[in-house]
């Protein structure tokens, strides 16, 4: 008998863990090495380092614009989806009212409809009310197709909650305003902020899209990079994936340091 | 010192008839238990008193003043949960001092009336500290702590020892009377937990199917109840059938079998059936000789301070049960005879179904 414990795993499962981890993580290798290519093209293995390519996304001002312009497009539309999605949950989980199903069905939709129909159908409705290049228009959409995971973790908060401490406020004289500000609010303020950060990572990504609504004047980082990948395909899109996973990489750090990860992507408490 | 009156009070769910036409008066400083199985309307009652229900029919009324739509925030009672409901978010002053927050209560006064309510409960010192830091019995006195500071005019406990070990749930209950008597605070608690209603109430509410079954003392409703239902809630009860003979002297009887049981004059008819109560305590074994019914004992069951036998006799299955004073009386096998003192077997008004 070997003395191997119980909670050990065997050569398969320990292969196929491994052999899994380096397919996920080949790929972003792969970007960061190449990103210190001295070359004018995207080259592996290289046989030149330099960091060029990261001197040259400071001359690359679309690039940086675009940086920002999904920044602030994740930031509002993670917030607009929150705004929906907590006075949405907290009737779905509440309240049994006609039309409750539908409700829930519509908000959820946009994670079943694939994100090329949506692109096609926005392209034409913006053109007809004449939103196209709208950033406040962009905001809307990005809000659409969030909102389902913004609504999901805080349905949980809210559903995993009971209503006594809400009843005690009100008994102890607020007014049912005051009761969701001071009581109802901070208790499922977990997931919602885990709802929030997941919708500003959706929006941040979201390409297929946005593709087709984006104008000049609109165009987000994953957009950007999409297309100067088309038709460049220098070593740049590289660097600035290698910048965005050292700062996704920060980012999820700093965040489990301040409030901890299962806190904000379960919802846990 | 508020007096509180509940007039033709329901309250139904659909087709489900929860809360049915109940009246009740609450005296001014009253303790008073609603007690009933889950399901029987207790807690629908005090959400509706709290202003958490609307209900369907009838009143809620404080010190006369009718309050039945009156939003939960303006009522001025004071609710305890199961669950203690702290806002786990604030401290156990900021939990403390909410009401009073709610009430605009100027700082130095508020601080007062919130050091003030933690030593009524003896939680003194734990000001800073946040409800998961307490232990299960702290959060109770917190969450009491929390409904006295805003001295509430009628207090209101939904079953807020359920959640508590035995032996602490014992003490908090002669705490927490102690504590009612002195501040003379009108109060109404819920609960399933009969021996929680005896020890606190002055008076007890026995419900069944949205309605008042019983309403008396502690002694009255276990003692001398007046409805079947309450004689079978509380505690421990024998039920014996049998058929009404009136002699010609005019003594009413209860025919079971061969034997005949005396009891006060009843109104049902000559041979009309009955059922007689009595409760194991107010049986007696003593010797089969010239006792007035025998049995043979089947089960004898210790339970530390008394004795259980059970015993299959002419009057049908009995149990019986006797203070432990060093012995048990007999042994399994063994025919006793049973006695009882006149007027411990009892007739009730029978349950009527519900409708």
């Amino acid at each position: 008998m070997s003395n191997k414990r119980i909670d050990q795993n065997g050569p398969i499962a320990l292969a196929f863990h491994v052999l899994l981890t380096v397919f996920i993580l080949a790929p972003l290798v792969v970007v960061v090495v190449a990103s210190f290519s001295d070359k004018d093209f995207i080259s592996m293995p290289f046989d030149g380092a330099s960091l060029r390519w990261y001197r040259e996304i400071l001359d690359a001002p679309e690039l940086i614009s675009a940086f920002w312009l999904s920044i602030r497009l994740a930031f509002a539309s993670a917030t607009l989806a929150a705004v929906v999605a907590v006075p949405a949950a907290l009737a779905i989980a509440r309240h049994r009212f006609v039309g409750r199903d539908a409700v829930m069905a519509f908000l959820m939709s946009p994670m079943m409809i694939p994100h090329v129909v949506l692109g096609v159908a926005f392209l034409r409705f913006f053109s007809i009310m004449g939103w196209t290049g709208s950033f406040f228009a962009m905001v809307l959409v990005h809000a659409l197709i969030v909102v389902p995971f913004s609504l999901r973790l805080t349905l949980a908060a809210v559903i995993g909650l009971e209503r006594d401490a809400e009843n005690a406020a009100r008994s102890l004289g607020a007014s049912r305003f005051v009761a969701f500000r001071r009581i109802l609010l901070p208790l499922i303020m977990p997931g919602v902020a885990g709802g929030w950060v997941l919708c500003f990572i959706q929006s941040f990504d979201e390409v297929t899209m946005t593709i087709f609504v984006a104008t000049p004047g609109t165009t987000t980082l994953p957009v950007a990079l999409y297309h100067r990948i088309a038709f460049l395909s220098d070593p740049v899109t590289t660097s600035v994936s290698t910048v965005m996973i050292v700062g996704t990489v920060v980012f999820m750090f700093a965040l489990d340091r301040i409030v901890g990860l299962d806190k904000v992507l379960i919802g846990k408490k | 010192m508020s007096t509180m009156s509940l007039r033709g009070l329901s309250k139904s769910f659909g087709n489900v008839q929860a809360v049915n036409n109940l009246d009740l008066n609450v005296e001014g400083g009253e303790f008073l238990s609603l007690l009933g199985p889950s399901g029987c309307g207790k807690t629908t009652t005090l959400q509706m008193v709290a202003g958490f229900l609307p209900p369907t029919a009838g009143k809620v009324l404080v010190e006369g003043e009718d309050i039945t739509y009156v939003v939960p925030e303006k009522r001025d009672m004071g609710i305890v949960f199961q669950s203690y409901a702290l806002f786990p978010h604030m401290t156990i002053a900021q939990n403390v001092g909410f009401g009073l927050e709610m009430r605009k209560m100027k700082r130095p006064q508020l601080q007062e009336r919130v050091d003030e309510a933690l030593s009524m409960v003896r939680l003194s010192g734990l000001e800073d500290r946040y409800p998961s830091q307490l232990s299960g019995g702290q959060r109770q006195r917190v969450a009491i702590a929390r409904v006295l500071a805003i001295r509430p005019r009628v207090l209101l406990l939904d079953e807020p020892m359920s959640n508590l070990d035995a032996k602490l749930r014992g003490d908090m209950h002669v705490e927490l009377r102690a504590l009612q008597r002195r501040l003379g605070i009108t109060t109404i608690l819920v609960t399933h937990d009969q021996v929680e209603a005896m020890t606190m109430s002055d008076r007890i509410a026995v419900m069944t199917g949205g309605k008042i079954a019983e309403l008396g003392t502690p002694q009255q409703v276990y003692d001398k109840p007046v409805s079947e239902f309450a004689y079978r809630f509380l505690g421990q009860t024998n039920e014996i059938n049998g058929e009404i003979s009136v002699s010609d002297a005019g003594s009413t009887a209860v025919r079971v079998g061969s034997a005949s049981i005396p009891v006060e004059a009843s109104e049902a008819p000559q041979g009309g059936a009955i059922k007689l109560f009595v409760r194991p305590e107010r049986l007696r074994i003593c010797p089969a000789d010239n006792s007035k019914v025998k049995g043979k004992i089947t089960t004898r069951l210790f339970l530390g301070g008394v004795w259980f036998y059970d015993i299959d006799s002419d009057i049908g299955h009995l149990r019986v049960s006797a203070p432990n004073l060093g012995a048990a009386q007999a042994d399994e096998g063994e025919t006793v005879g049973i006695d009882w003192n006149p007027g411990d077997m009892q007739v009730a008004t029978p349950e009527v179904a519900n409708g």
